[in-house]
C-alpha cells in the first residue's frame, strides 16, 4: 500500500514538472512564432533612419525606440535612487542594528516587499495629488515620480539581499579585520562588503529586472502610449511593458499586433538576460568558493 | 595595578557573560612578560573567550558582557584596557591575534600583510613594502612567496596560510600576541614550524595561546593556565 | 576615529529608518485619503454593496470576491504543481538535471507577467472561448492557470530552499538505511520542513492577490458579482488600474483607496502571519 502511494507521488511529481514546462514552452513558442518575423530594424525605429533617431535628430513615431529608451531611463533612475538607500539600509540592519529594533525593521521590510505594485503606484499618485493641492498645476505624474515609486518597490529586496549577504559571512572573516585594528566602518567597507559583493550585485540585477518588467506602478505614475523620446524627468514617457499592455487592448490591425509581439519578445529577452547575468555572477561566486 | 614590571597582563575579578550565561567567573590572573602562557580546558569552558577579553574582540559579538578589569603593560605604561578613554582600535593594533582556522582575506599575499597598515592609514609605499618583507621574513615565509606576492593568498597551503596570518598579526609589531589553537588545523610538520616560530617570538612579544595538545604545551609553554567551569587554576612549570 | 564611526552609523541608520518610514507612509497615504469615507459611515456600503455607478452604488464587494476567488483558484492549481516540482528538484531527478531545472525555475521568476498575459491573451483566450461556449473567453478560469504559472517559480524556490535546509545528518542517516529518494522526501524531509511549505503557500497567496496584469488582461473586468469561475470578473488590483481615469473627487475614485487599503492590509497580514509562523516553528525546534 505504501509502495503504491510512493509510486503515485513520484509519478505525480513528474507530471507536475511536465505540465509546468509544457505551459511555459507553449506560451513562449507561441510568442516567438507570432513575433519573430517582426524583429527587424524597422520594429525599433519605424521609418526614421536609426542614426537620426539615436542622435535624437528626429522623433520616432512608429517604432519601439522611445519605449525602450523610456524603460532604460526608468531602470537607471530608479536604481540610482534605490541602490544607495537599499545597500546602506541593509548594512545598518546587518552590522549595527541590535536588540528589539531588528525584528521590527525586518517585519517592516517584509510588509513593504509584500505590498502589491499597484498599491505602490497608487501611493505615488496620491503623493502627486497632495503636492498638487499645495503647488497647484506644477506637479503631474512624470518620469521622476515613476522612478521614485519603482525604487520604493525594489527597496525591500535590496535591503534584504544586502542584509542576508552580510549576515551569512563566516564569523571568522568577520573577526579578522577587527583583530587587526580595523574600525567598524573599515571592516564593512574593506572586508565585509567586498566579500559579499557578488551576492549584492546579483540582488541589484534582480531588482533591475523587476523595474524593467513592472507595469502596474508606471501605469499610475505617468507612462503614456505616445510621448516620444523622454526629454525631461518631469515629463511623461513611454515604456516597453506598458506598450505591450496598450497594444493588447488597443491594437488596430495585424501590423500593430505584430509589433506588440515583437515588443514582448524584446522585454522577455531583456529580463531573461538580466536574470542570467545575475545567476552567472552568483555561480561564479559559488564555484570560486568551492574550488579555491 | 601592575607593580611588578615582569607582569604583562593582569586581570582583576574578570567575569564574562554570554546573554544570561556566566562563561567566566571571577578570574584574577597574572601573565608574565616575554613568556608563552598556554590556556587549556575542555571545549566550551571559555578559553577563547578569555583570549578575546584581552583585545576586546568580544565587543563585536552580540550578547556578550564583561565585568572586572584587565591591566596591560603597553608602551611601558600600565594601562587599564577597559578604560572608557582608551581607543579600542589602538589596543587591537598592540595586541595581535591569530585564529584556529587560517583566515587570509580574499586578496593578494602582500595586500594581506599590508592590510593592518592600510587600516592604520599608513600610505608610504616604501615603508609598506619593507614592513611586508620584514614580517614575512619573521615567519620564514619570504623565501617561499617572494616571487608571487601578488597571488591570491588563499592559494597557499594551510601551514603557509597560518604563517601568513601570523605575519599579518606581527606587521604592526604588537606587544602581546593571542593565539587561539593556532596549530589545530595543520599537519604535524606545519605545526612544528609554527611552534618554532612562536619560541623565536618570545623576545619581542608576550604570547598567550589556547591549545588542546598536552605535548605541545610541554614543548613550548612556560606557564600553563587551566580553565574549568569558568574558573582558572595555574600550573607553574618547572622548566 | 570615534566621530567618523558614529557619523557612518548615523548615515546607515538614516537609510534604514527612511525606508521603514516609507512603508508607513504608503499606509498613511491610503488611510488619509480613505478617512472621509470611513468617517461618513460609507465603509460598510463600499465593502459589501455591488458596483453600479448608475444607481449610486460603489461597492467593491465583487472585486474583493473576484480577487479571493482568483487567488484561491490559482493556488489550487499552482500548489500541487509547485510541490511536485520541488520534490523533483530536491531529490527525484539526477543531480545534473536538478541543476538545470533549478536554473530554469530561477529564470522563470524573471519573466515579465505582462509578457505571460500578452501571450495568453492571444493563445489561451480563444481556446477558452470555444471551451466555455459563451462570453469573450476572458474569465477567472482563463486567468487562474496563467497566474498559477506566474507564482509557481516563487513557491518552488521557497520549497526547495526549505527542503535543502534539512540537515544532511538526517538525510544521510536515512540513505544509509537504504531508503529510496521518494521515501527520503516523504518520511525524512517533509516532516522536518513542512512549516516551510506553509510559509511558501502564504507567500504565493500574497503574490497572487497582488498581481495586476494577469487579471487585468485575462479576467475580463466585468463588475458583476462572479457566479461561476467561467464568469468574467474584475479584481481589486485591476479595479485600481481601471478606475483612475475618473475625476479625483468622484465616488468612483474614492473607492480605489478602499481597494488599496484592502490590498495593503491583506498582504500585510499575510506577511505578519508568515513571520509569526516562522518564529513559532523555529522556536518549536
Amino acid at each position: 500500500m505504501r509502495k503504491l502511494v510512493e509510486t503515485c507521488i513520484t509519478a505525480f511529481s513528474w507530471i507536475a514538472l511536465f505540465l509546468l514546462i509544457a505551459a511555459l514552452f507553449t506560451l513562449i513558442a507561441y510568442l516567438v512564432q507570432k513575433g519573430a518575423s517582426s524583429i527587424e530594424l524597422g520594429l525599433f525605429f519605424g521609418d526614421t533612419s536609426p542614426l537620426d533617431a539615436l542622435m535624437l535628430k528626429r522623433q520616432v513615431f512608429d517604432g519601439l525606440f522611445p519605449a525602450i529608451a523610456g524603460t532604460l531611463f526608468l531602470i537607471i533612475g530608479s536604481m540610482l535612487i534605490a541602490i544607495p538607500i537599499g545597500v546602506a539600509g541593509g548594512v545598518y540592519l546587518a552590522e549595527y542594528c541590535r536588540g528589539k529594533m531588528k525584528p521590527l525593521f525586518n517585519l517592516t521590510f517584509d510588509i513593504l516587499a509584500g505590498v502589491p505594485s499597484i498599491v505602490v503606484g497608487l501611493a505615488g499618485l496620491l503623493l502627486t495629488i497632495v503636492l498638487n493641492r499645495h503647488f497647484p498645476g506644477q506637479i503631474a505624474p512624470c518620469l521622476l515620480l515613476s522612478c521614485c515609486c519603482l525604487a520604493l518597490l525594489v527597496l525591500p529586496y535590496l535591503i534584504r539581499t544586502t542584509q542576508t549577504a552580510l549576515e551569512s559571512i563566516d564569523p571568522l572573516i568577520r573577526k579578522t579585520a577587527p583583530a587587526l585594528g580595523a574600525s567598524r566602518l573599515q571592516n564593512i567597507t574593506q572586508v565585509l562588503l567586498p566579500h559579499s559583493i557578488n551576492d549584492i550585485v546579483s540582488g541589484i540585477i534582480l531588482a533591475t529586472g523587476r523595474c524593467a518588467e513592472d507595469t502596474a506602478v508606471i501605469m499610475l505614475t505617468g507612462v503614456v502610449a505616445t510621448a516620444g523620446f523622454p526629454r525631461s524627468l518631469f515629463g511623461q514617457y513611454e515604456a516597453l511593458p506598458f506598450y505591450i499592455y496598450y497594444i493588447s487592448s488597443q491594437y488596430t490591425g495585424p501590423d500593430e499586433l505584430a509589433q506588440g509581439f515583437g515588443a514582448a519578445i524584446i522585454l522577455l529577452l531583456l529580463c531573461i538576460g538580466l536574470l542570467a547575468l545575475a545567476l552567472w555572477i552568483q555561480r561564479r561566486f559559488t564555484s570560486f568558493l568551492l574550488f579555491r | 595595578m601592575i607593580v611588578n614590571t615582569n607582569i604583562k597582563i593582569q586581570t582583576h575579578s574578570l567575569c564574562f557573560y554570554y546573554y544570561k550565561q556566566k562563561v567566566l567567573r571571577d578570574i584574577s590572573l597574572q601573565l608574565p612578560a616575554n613568556k608563552i602562557t598556554a590556556i587549556t580546558g575542555p571545549s566550551g569552558s571559555g578559553k577563547s573567550t578569555l583570549l578575546m577579553a584581552f583585545n576586546r574582540l568580544w565587543e563585536e559579538i552580540e550578547g556578550c558582557k564583561i565585568s572586572g578589569n584587565v591591566f596591560m603593560n603597553l608602551n611601558g605604561q600600565n594601562t587599564n584596557i577597559y578604560a572608557p578613554a582608551l581607543p579600542v582600535l589602538e589596543l587591537r593594533r598592540k595586541v595581535g591575534m591569530v585564529f584556529q582556522q587560517p583566515n587570509p582575506l580574499p586578496m593578494s599575499i602582500s595586500k594581506n600583510i599590508a592590510f593592518p597598515l592600510r587600516l592604520a592609514h599608513i600610505s608610504n609605499k616604501n615603508l609598506i613594502s619593507d614592513s611586508v618583507e620584514a614580517s614575512l621574513r619573521k615567519v620564514s615565509l619570504w623565501e617561499e612567496v617572494k616571487d608571487r606576492l601578488n597571488d591570491d593568498a588563499r592559494l597557499l597551503s594551510g601551514g603557509q596560510q597560518q604563517r601568513l596570518c601570523l605575519a599579518r598579526a606581527l606587521v604592526l609589531s604588537p606587544e602581546v600576541l593571542l593565539l587561539d589553537e593556532p596549530t589545530s588545523s595543520l599537519d604535524p610538520e606545519a605545526s612544528a614550524a609554527i611552534e618554532e616560530l612562536l619560541l623565536s617570538l618570545k623576545t619581542k612579544c608576550t604570547l598567550v595561546m589556547v591549545s588542546h595538545y598536552q605535548d605541545q604545551i610541554q614543548r613550548i609553554a612556560d606557564r600553563h593556565v587551566k580553565v574549568l567551569n569558568g574558573q582558572c587554576s595555574i600550573n607553574h612549570r618547572q622548566a | 576615529m570615534l566621530r567618523s564611526y558614529s557619523l557612518s552609523e548615523y548615515t546607515f541608520l538614516t537609510a534604514a529608518v527612511f525606508s521603514g518610514m516609507l512603508t508607513a507612509a504608503v499606509f498613511c497615504f491610503l488611510f488619509y485619503f480613505g478617512l472621509p469615507l470611513l468617517q461618513s459611515g460609507q465603509l460598510a456600503d463600499l465593502l459589501f454593496s455591488s458596483w453600479s455607478p448608475g444607481k449610486g452604488l460603489y461597492g467593491i464587494y465583487p472585486m474583493l470576491l473576484s480577487s479571493l476567488t482568483l487567488a484561491s483558484l490559482s493556488m489550487l492549481i499552482s500548489f500541487p504543481v509547485s510541490i511536485g516540482c520541488s520534490f523533483i528538484i530536491t531529490a527525484l531527478a539526477p543531480i545534473r538535471l536538478r541543476r538545470v531545472l533549478l536554473a530554469m525555475i530561477r529564470v522563470m521568476t524573471g519573466i515579465p507577467t505582462v509578457v505571460y498575459s500578452f501571450a495568453a491573451l492571444f493563445f489561451l483566450v480563444p481556446l477558452m472561448r470555444n471551451l466555455i461556449g459563451h462570453g469573450s473567453g476572458m474569465s477567472i478560469l482563463t486567468a487562474a492557470p496563467v497566474l498559477a504559472l506566474v507564482i509557481a517559480p516563487t513557491m518552488i524556490l521557497f520549497f526547495v530552499n526549505s527542503f535543502n535546509k534539512v540537515s544532511p545528518r538526517f538525510t544521510l542517516a536515512a540513505e544509509a538505511l537504504g531508503c529510496t529518494k521518494i521515501q527520503k522526501i516523504l518520511y525524512v524531509i517533509l516532516p522536518q520542513a513542512w512549516p516551510g511549505v506553509i510559509n511558501g503557500v502564504l507567500l504565493g497567496f500574497g503574490r497572487a492577490m497582488g498581481d495586476t496584469m494577469v487579471s487585468l488582461m485575462l479576467a475580463g473586468n466585468s463588475t458583476a458579482v462572479p457566479e461561476a469561475v467561467t464568469d468574467s470578473a474584475r479584481t481589486l488590483t485591476a479595479h485600481i488600474a481601471l478606475v483612475l481615469a475618473f475625476d479625483f473627487d468622484s465616488m468612483e475614485f474614492k473607492s480605489i483607496f478602499v481597494c488599496g487599503l484592502c490590498l495593503y492590509l491583506l498582504t500585510a497580514s499575510l506577511m505578519l502571519l508568515f513571520r509569526l509562523s516562522t518564529a513559532y516553528f523555529s522556536k518549536g525546534r
